[in-house]
């Protein structure tokens, strides 16, 4: 059990390098890692400055948050077209190595890369242009980042299947984009929301994720509200490993039934 | 135990059209193939395009299910047991695509050695030894983007070796090769044979498949119309003589006129630039010739040849692939 355990997670990290070897080697990538979120820094703290530190840390943890999202959407999404295209698709399904867990170490490569290039990114710009960046419980922050990290991978581990059975489900990648934004509360409280996409919000990891951030951030949270929120986040990354993994053993089976591995 | 079984497979897609209004048309790909490869043997499947050859090939990797029948690959079921058989088996699909162009060549295979879960200690002998194997022990650390066509071929070669598989499926390998590379492959292809690989292996070129395979199936719009040693194919055309000639400015209608000839069995005729070869298969040999020629009519002829039929000759006939054809077809 333990050698398994410790060869797929091998085969993960492996995926995750390769992963990140072959973005750092696409230079539209590069731009979206590197340059992008240094402007995106820019911007944010030049309007923020003078707005007192908690309105510029929720705004800061907030937009890493849409930049985080937005890479597990469009990148992660596409890594399975682009797969597609390549012609690696079908070679990927047909090794001892279950796609989810394939899946899952790209996911990882996106994320922690996307995390990273924005954490370095707000530093530098705090520090260059002596704009102060507060965290109110660094160590708690940095525990909800983890965990953020985790829930972040496991609902782009449910998306991944859904453009493996269809690659024109791309066209739906913007509309999927804002909801998730809004609803998650990353740029303002739901409680601006209308009373019914309460429940929504609840459903989603990335929503516990942002009050977990937020709350550790700006020290508008209890600790019990914060074990609350980590527990919540745990439980939920929970049912969506579980829930995708279920949905990718349909799903291969209708992609082979379908005949959609291959453009060919 | 047969190293692959298969019997009755049968599949069928179904395309879909449109978009509001959504139609599915039906497309029999493999009607009803059957056929058994012991272990070691080089079994070449043959068939002209769309026959049906790579469908049968997808199902036995586990790629595609079937509509029907059922195929077994080292006693596994190919739909029951998809994850046993996929650590049994290795496979190349022709063509370029396949490989992480931005990659090396050595990353590619690391890459995959992990994702078949060969232990690092392993790899470290093992991508060394195969980058040797298909000639590429210089060229490893180059980007793919950077191969040619038989580079990326044989680095396929060395992929699909990564976990030692015992069953290789190779489809259409050295489509698209210049001939030096497509002997170079070939070269390949032995060495495995010579490592006990039991390997199916589809292909066009007839004299590729005779010079490889012990056993031949032929299959045609997904039916197995043939299967045997190569010696016993060429017997299905023994009795017949081929008369090739060089014709200059030849059409499909004069293929026409040709197979109304009582004499003619098969005819097809090939575009090779500024001039086409007209194959007339006949049982009256070179007795057919004047004949022949005198129902040419006024067209320029070049030269002209009788010989005995080869595979070739034997598949065009199993395929009733008479015609007009281009080169390479």
């Amino acid at each position: 059990m333990l050698k398994q355990v410790i060869k797929y997670w091998r085969t993960m990290l492996k995926v995750a390098d390769t992963t990140f070897r072959l973005q750092v080697m696409d230079t539209f990538i590069l731009f979206g890692i590197v340059v992008q979120p240094m402007i995106i820094a820019l911007l944010a703290m030049w309007m923020l400055q003078g707005k007192g530190a908690n309105a510029a840390i929720f705004v800061v943890v907030g937009s890493g948050m849409t930049g985080l999202w937005s890479t597990l959407l469009f990148v992660g999404g596409n890594s399975i077209n682009d797969e597609r295209w390549e012609g690696t698709l079908e070679s990927l399904i047909a090794v001892p190595t279950p796609l989810p867990l394939i899946i899952f170490g790209k996911n990882i490569a996106n994320v922690v890369q996307s995390l990273l290039s924005m954490i370095v990114s707000y530093l530098f710009i705090s520090l260059a242009f002596n704009y102060p960046l507060h965290l109110n419980s660094p160590l708690l922050f940095f525990i909800s980042l983890v965990f953020t990290v985790f829930a972040f991978i496991c609902f782009g581990l449910i998306l991944s299947p859904i453009f493996l059975v269809s690659p024109g489900v791309q066209r739906f990648q913007n509309a999927m984009e804002f909801p998730v934004y809004i609803l998650s509360g990353f740029l303002f409280p739901i409680l601006m929301l209308p009373g019914w996409t309460t429940p929504l919000s609840y459903l989603l990891p990335t929503y516990w994720a942002a009050e977990a951030l937020h709350g550790t951030s700006s020290g508008n949270a209890t600790f019990e509200q914060i074990l609350f929120y980590w527990a919540m986040l745990i439980i939920f990354s929970i049912i969506y490993l579980v829930g995708a993994n279920l949905l990718f053993q349909k799903v291969l089976v209708k992609a082979r039934k379908d005949a959609s591995l291959s453009l060919e | 135990m047969n190293a692959i079984e298969v019997v009755h497979l049968r599949r069928i897609y179904r395309p879909k059209t449109g978009v509001f209004r959504q139609t599915v048309k039906e497309v029999l790909a493999v009607q009803d193939v059957s056929f058994e490869i012991g272990q070691g043997e080089l079994f070449g499947l043959v068939g002209p395009n769309g026959a049906g050859k790579t469908t049968t090939i997808k199902m036995l990797t586990t790629l595609l299910i079937p509509t029907g029948g059922y195929a077994l690959v080292h006693g596994y079921d190919v739909v029951k047991s998809a994850n046993d058989v996929r650590k049994m088996i290795g496979f190349i699909f022709g063509g370029e695509r396949g490989l992480y162009w931005r990659l090396s060549g050595i990353d590619n295979l690391k890459y995959f050695a992990s994702l078949y879960h060969v232990d690092p200690s392993v790899s470290k002998t093992r991508i060394p030894y195969l980058l040797e194997l298909v000639g590429l022990r210089d060229r490893g650390n180059e980007r793919v983007e950077g191969y040619s066509r038989g580079m990326k071929q044989r680095l396929h070669v060395a992929r699909t070796l990564l976990h030692d598989p015992q069953i290789l499926f190779l489809d259409e390998p050295t489509i698209g090769l210049d001939p030096v590379g497509a002997r170079e492959f070939r070269q390949v292809i032995r060495s495995l044979q010579s490592e006990k690989k039991t390997i199916l292996l589809t292909t066009h070129y007839m004299f590729e498949a005779d010079e490889l395979c012990q056993r031949i199936g032929v299959i045609n719009q997904g039916n197995m119309v043939a299967l045997d040693t190569p010696a016993n194919l060429k017997h299905h055309v023994a009795d017949l003589s081929v008369i090739e000639v060089e014709l200059f400015g030849a059409n499909s209608n004069l293929v026409d006129t040709v197979r109304q000839l009582p004499f003619v069995d098969t005819v097809q005729l090939e575009d090779r630039e500024q001039r086409q070869s007209m194959m007339v298969q006949t049982k009256l040999g070179a007795e057919a010739v004047p004949d022949l020629l005198h129902h040419l009519g006024d067209i320029k002829i070049g030269r002209v040849q009788v010989r005995e039929p080869t595979l070739e000759d034997a598949y065009v006939r199993l395929v009733g692939g008479d015609g007009h054809a281009q080169a390479g077809d």
